[in-house]
């Protein structure tokens, strides 16, 4: 395990993981990508992102309660259910942001076991260091600053990696996946918790409704920052349907790779092993 | 839902019908667990007077598996968190101790009918170490919670009359469980051995857990109100 607690407030990024080097052949990464609707020359994304993330770092709690009405609770919860978690396992929660699920994991592992919270964002990082430290959660807990695509870990490393709200913002999704797959021990697996293709379509209209009007107008009356909230509504929608994230899963090398829609497939959980 | 990939999700459950996928796409049974943690938290943490020790139970789980549950109730004690901390989930991998049995079975029991014929006729099924469950029904029958007071500061009115009637009724349970527990050890360590002495402390734990557990699914809308307003705080 490399770079125990970490102190992530210098820069955004270790340098050595700062631009993509290895030459890409997916289609989204030929130079630009997405950021919510906008396309965007790629190596921008990771800043634009981090923008958004260091604005609501603060807030991002609140917000979350507010605008999913308390289920994001639940679905994380559901998360941990799937996960068969055991004492003595290692876990990587990435994108971790304020640490809901590393809260959970810590206690369920134990103290044979280690949870290490990687996020991209040193604000976000700080923001859940914080709130773990309050709640006394210490013992097993490391901290890394780490791009989900340049995971700075030994190979077969972890049994346990989740990624919730994270892979959506990540700018190469499939670069991503390979690095949770080579991080991962033979029998481990991922878990991607992430927003997804309502099943219905009248749910569809009103899921748009919310997230396009009213969300961030939430967004701007709780955090003051509405174009935050409005990229995170769109870069819902440009983030790949629950099909397509298996096959992605799938060609990253993961097996027995499957998926479950929770709230009508407004959130999926797609869940994939190494072996 | 596809069907297909629920059972992938849970491989140990073949059986599982497009409506209970349904149903767990709902999430009921994170409701459930969730409001079982947050009762079960709260009256440990209200405890104070009585020292519960759990050292013995440290990252040990209890699982109970309903048969008209489309869910289990794992519980789990993490003593690393201060104070300890009761985990409950509705699925998981490895369990210290596994109780099997139905509703059906325990409403038999509260009809007094015989524990030993229950369990000769397979109605009950206990896996894993019975020593964890002991020690859990010791730590439900030592909770003696003011619920009232406690929760009136913390939610509105109408809904800390709801989770009141439910919190008395889960108090009520957990101490009836205790005294049906130590009239079972006597009863059947005369008359059985020692295996079976233990099963039926289980089991009748396990009926206590089964009603709540009930309770919680049937005011899962109400417990929705509560999560937003604990959220708002
Ligand atoms: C919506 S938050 C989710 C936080 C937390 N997992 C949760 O569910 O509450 C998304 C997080 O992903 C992080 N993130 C974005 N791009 C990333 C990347 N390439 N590698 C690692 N983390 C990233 C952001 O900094 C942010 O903290």
């Amino acid at each position: 395990m490399s770079s125990s607690d970490k102190n992530p407030q210098a820069s955004d990024l270790p340098t050595n993981q700062k631009t993509p080097t290895d030459a890409d052949t997916s289609a989204e990464s030929k130079g630009t990508t997405h950021f919510g609707y906008k396309t965007i020359e790629k190596d921008d994304k990771i800043s634009m992102v981090a923008g958004v993330f260091h604005s609501v770092a603060k807030q991002y709690d609140v917000m979350n309660d507010l605008m999913s009405f308390g289920i994001h609770r639940l679905w994380k919860r559901f998360t941990i259910d799937a996960s068969g978690v055991r004492p003595g396992n290692k876990v990587l929660d990435l994108a971790g942001g304020t640490g809901d699920l590393t809260a959970k994991f810590s206690k369920l592992v134990g103290r044979e076991g280690k949870v290490v919270l990687a996020d991209i964002n040193s604000s976000m990082l700080n923001v859940g260091r914080d709130k773990l430290r309050d709640k006394g959660l210490v013992q097993n807990i490391d901290y890394v600053q780490a791009n989900a695509e340049y995971l700075p870990f030994e190979e077969n490393t972890f049994d346990i990696v989740t990624i919730a709200f994270g892979l959506r913002n990540v700018t190469d999704k499939d670069k991503a996946l390979r690095s949770i797959y080579s991080v991962l021990k033979p029998g481990g697996r991922l878990l991607v918790l992430e927003f997804s293709k309502p099943e219905h379509e009248l749910l569809n209209k009103a899921y748009d409704f919310y997230s396009f009007n009213i969300l961030p107008k939430m967004g701007e009356l709780v955090a003051k920052d509405g174009e935050s909230y409005k990229y995170l509504a769109e870069s819902i929608r440009m983030h790949p349907d629950q099909e397509t994230l298996k096959s992605m899963m799938d060609n990253a090398g993961f097996e027995q790779t499957s998926f479950k829609n929770l709230t009508g497939g407004v959130v999926a959980l797609h869940k994939g092993y190494k072996f | 839902m596809q069907a297909s990939n629920n059972k992938e999700l849970t491989p140990l459950n073949s059986q599982v019908s497009s409506s209970t996928a349904f149903a767990e796409g709902l999430l009921l049974a994170q409701v459930a667990t969730a409001t079982l943690e947050l009762i079960i938290n709260k009256a440990l943490a209200l405890n104070n007077n009585k020292a519960i020790s759990f050292a013995a139970l440290n990252q040990k789980t209890l699982t109970l598996a309903l048969a008209e549950l489309s869910f289990k109730l794992s519980f789990s004690v993490d003593t690393g968190s201060s104070p300890a901390m009761v985990m409950v989930r509705s699925q998981v991998d490895t369990s210290d101790c596994t109780i099997k049995t139905s509703i059906k079975t325990l409403k038999k029991l509260k009809a007094n009918q015989s524990l030993t014929q229950l369990i000769k006729q397979d109605e009950l099924d206990v896996n894993g170490d019975i020593k964890i469950a002991q020690q859990f029904a010791n730590i439900a029958q030592s909770l003696a919670i003011d619920w009232q007071s406690e929760l009136a500061k913390h939610l509105g009115d109408v809904p800390t009359h709801k989770l009141l009637q439910f919190g008395n009724k889960i108090t009520k349970s957990i101490s009836a469980t205790g005294k049906q527990i130590e009239a079972d050890i006597s009863e059947y360590l005369v008359h059985e051995k020692r295996l079976v002495v233990t099963r039926s402390q289980v089991s009748a734990f396990n009926g206590q857990t089964t009603a709540i557990a009930r309770e919680v699914t049937t005011i899962s809308a109400r417990i929705d109100k509560l999560f937003a307003k604990l959220a708002a705080k």
